[in-house]
């Protein structure tokens, strides 16, 4: 039945059209016209059952923000984490976590100075494997798969709330959700950050 | 010329396209299409019927002219891999089937771990003419549905088989080469390593190892040649078997020009070819090492409304007709009324095939006595409302007697690491019989300026005699909804919702394997920035379906996710 009313709700979501949209003639002329590079560390807490899986750890990294439409921004984010496992049966101390976003953040006017955004994340994995440690041979513990490079792809939603703008610097507080497509379950986060960033152009 | 798809022709003549998803590599649009029976086993395989073109074939089964640049893939014309240069730009792929462990792996048990799941990877270049001069470079591999067979496959070969990574993915390509262009000719040379995996009529996945293949490509006004030189290696591990073919194929055509389609009588011409040299063991053969194809296409239009096409292909072994006569009605405006008959008569459907199999000790033989005839009547209308709404509808009538199909002496199963594959030893043979079909299309398209479009399709099929004989009982029904937005000139997204009812493979397994009907969901984002060339994309694809195989010893069609950044110069 849940397979049934998703799809009469995708069907109805087709059928929808796209509202009247305020956007000027020249959108083609806002995309790259300011650009920011921003910095963000903060603290990642993971939901639901991988809270048994990993401890809460730290995240840090670049964020590139781009004008795209006069209210939508878009966002390229890399970020890294160190995972340490919670199980002491895995065969390792952490796991290396570079994650990759591409997004779009809305500055809707009504609930200024939030920003909402969502986008794509791909996260690449690798297990912090000491020297003489050998991949087949932990490749059947707890763990055992992120001996190799292991990549996943998922989604995020955020809310960005901007702090404190000075002439060219931005400070603000980052909070976003992230779910990964893993299997057996899905694996999902929360991220909490402060960054700092500076405009470009 | 083109004998193409009247429902494509007259939906694109309303000014709305199918389903905008991008298929995950070019070549395999089947797997974004609602409008048939479309069974994937994997990038270098699929049984891609769309419904209204009857017969009990599917498509890439029959050769035509428009395929000369598809590879050929044991008895099937295949737009995967692709050696034709993309335009300039640069481009970057990645994806995956979703569902791997990640973390989940610290809190799941050995036992309960998901099969693996495997990517998608693609990397290129075309640069800007400079005097005409260009040069491009291609890496692309595709590892989804590498779960078809695996333990069969892995250990049946040395080493990964692929360029990158270690999931013996279907096929493995990287090219790179020069060409030249200019405003009479387009031409090009291409050379690189590739590793293909081929599903041949016994079931089996077999290896193929080109090193090099290499493809000089000129169109010159309305002459167009191709030559590909292959030196592939065949492997079995399991037999300590090695083989290896030097084979040289390609065509030679004479389009219908400007001038030429201006005329009552517009001809084309052409002539493919293939020629192999085989040492050692094989796994395939082709009569007598050659084969040459010449062939014709003819286009007669007395009156405006009145086409009749033929494209005739004869040599020694076989002979190929595809003709059709279609009247444009008079209608009111806004509406358009196509009647038409198609007739498809030959002695094999694809004459440039290899004509034997060999398989653990068993000949197959690849081409069966005597000819097929598929005949259909068709009538089709559009009808547009306001501008801003079309109606249309499809129905034909098919009868096709001697369709080509599988007679099986013996089915086998054979165990690789306590994975099964089903095998069949037999021959190609004839269903001499009539099967007859009747088939009804609808569609409703409506779209705002170029904002938003959106497509409701449904198609049923009726099918009577001995469909049991034929390699795959196609779908009775399908149903497929589709949406296209493009926000603010910059932001695309595009949806496509399908359901296909039950399609069953009947004669490559003991027991018919049923591919029960499943909605299928594709959604696609895009952000474009015009001005700079740069279109970042991401899809995922076939969500909401359950994973299933499709084809006996096929890999598993799961959700996979696909992201693509591109620049185009």
């Amino acid at each position: 039945m849940g397979k049934l009313k998703n799809i009469l709700m995708l069907v109805a979501s087709l059928a929808l059209v796209a509202f009247a949209q305020s956007e000027p003639k020249n959108v083609e002329d806002i995309a790259f016209s300011h650009a920011y590079l921003g910095l963000e560390g903060g603290e990642v807490y993971p939901f639901g059952d991988l809270i048994d899986a990993t401890d809460n750890t730290l995240y840090g990294g670049l964020n590139f923000r781009y004008s795209y439409w006069e209210n939508v921004d878009g966002v390229v984010m890399f970020h890294y984490t160190y995972f340490q496992p919670r199980p002491d049966v895995v065969p390792y101390d952490g796991v290396h976590q570079a994650s990759g976003k591409l997004g779009l953040d809305w500055k809707w006017p009504l609930i200024s100075p939030i920003v909402v955004g969502g986008g794509f994340s791909c996260n690449w994995t690798r297990a912090d494997l000491d020297d003489d440690v050998i991949k087949d041979e932990i490749y059947n513990m707890p763990g055992g798969t992120l001996g190799d490079n292991e990549t996943e792809f998922g989604w995020y939603v955020r809310l960005n709330l901007i702090a404190w703008n000075f002439k060219d610097y931005r400070v603000g507080f980052n909070l976003m959700w992230e779910e990964i497509w893993t299997l057996p379950k899905r694996s999902n986060m929360l991220y909490a950050g402060l960054y700092v960033e500076r405009k470009l152009w | 010329m083109k004998n193409e798809s009247l429902v494509l022709s007259l939906l694109l003549a309303a000014g709305v396209a199918v389903a905008q998803v991008p298929a995950e590599m070019e070549g395999m649009e089947y797997e974004t299409r609602a409008d048939g029976t479309f069974l994937i086993g994997g990038p270098t395989f699929a049984f891609d019927r769309v419904m209204g073109a009857g017969g009990v074939h599917s498509e890439s089964e029959l050769w035509s002219p428009v395929k000369l640049r598809d590879r050929l893939l044991f008895n099937r014309m295949s737009g995967t891999p692709s050696w034709t240069p993309f335009e300039p730009g640069v481009w970057l792929k990645t994806g995956n089937e979703l569902g791997d462990l990640i973390y989940q792996d610290f809190i799941t048990a050995k036992d309960d771990r998901p099969e693996n799941r495997t990517p998608i990877l693609e990397g290129g270049f075309r640069s800007p003419a400079y005097m005409g001069l260009w040069a491009t470079a291609r890496f692309f591999q595709d590892d989804h549905f590498c779960s078809g067979a695996y333990n069969y496959r892995r250990d049946m070969v040395d080493g990964n088989y692929t360029h990158l990574g270690a999931n013996w993915a279907m096929f493995s390509s990287a090219y790179g080469g020069l060409g030249y262009t200019n405003s009479l000719v387009n031409a090009s040379v291409l050379a690189g390593e590739e590793y293909v995996w081929t599903y041949t009529a016994s079931s089996r996945w077999i290896p193929a190892h080109y090193k090099p293949r290499v493809e000089a490509r000129a169109d010159i006004k309305d002459l167009s040649v191709t030559v590909a030189y292959e030196d592939i290696e065949y492997e079995n591990q399991y037999k300590s078997e090695n083989g290896e073919r030097k084979e040289v194929n390609g065509s030679v055509y004479y389009k219908c020009g400007k001038a030429c389609e201006k005329g009552i009588f517009q001809i084309a011409a052409g002539m493919a070819f293939r020629a192999v040299d085989d040492e050692g063991t094989v796994y395939t053969e082709l009569e007598e090492d050659r084969v040459a194809w010449p062939f014709m296409e003819l286009r007669v239009q007395p009156i405006s409304r009145l086409t009749a096409d033929v494209i005739f292909g004869v040599n020694e072994r076989d002979w190929l007709v595809q003709d059709s006569i279609q009247y444009n009605a008079p209608a009111p405006e806004n509406m358009g009324v196509v009647v038409g008959v198609k007739n498809i008569s030959g002695t094999r459907l694809n004459p440039l095939a290899d004509t034997k199999e060999f398989s653990n000790h068993h000949e197959i033989d690849l081409t069966a006595d005597g000819q097929m005839n598929l005949i259909q009547a068709y009538a089709s209308y559009v009808d547009t409302l306001g501008g801003v709404v079309a109606l249309g509808g499809r129905g034909s009538l098919w009868a096709e007697h001697g369709a080509e199909s599988f007679e099986t002496e013996k089915y086998e199963t054979e165990w690789y690491s306590n994975s099964p594959i089903s095998v069949r030893y037999g021959n190609v043979s004839r269903i001499n019989d009539w099967i007859k079909g009747v088939t009804a299309e609808l569609w409703l398209n409506t779209w705002y300026r170029d904002m938003f479009k959106f497509t409701a399709m449904a198609g049923f099929e009726h099918i009577n005699g001995p469909i049991d004989e034929a390699e795959v009982t196609p779908a009775e029904f399908y149903t497929g909804f589709m949406g296209d937005w493009l926000l603010n000139k910059t932001f695309k997204i595009s949806h496509s919702i399908r359901y296909r009812s039950d399609a069953k493979w009947n004669l490559r397994s003991e027991n018919p394997m049923v591919v029960k009907g499943d909605w299928v969901w594709d959604a696609s984002f895009s952000q474009m920035f015009p001005k700079y060339g740069i279109t970042l994309t991401g899809t995922l694809m076939h969500v909401l379906a359950d994973e299933v195989m499709e084809t006996v010893n096929g890999g598993y069609d799961r959700i996979r996710f696909i992201c693509q950044a591109k620049k185009t110069f």
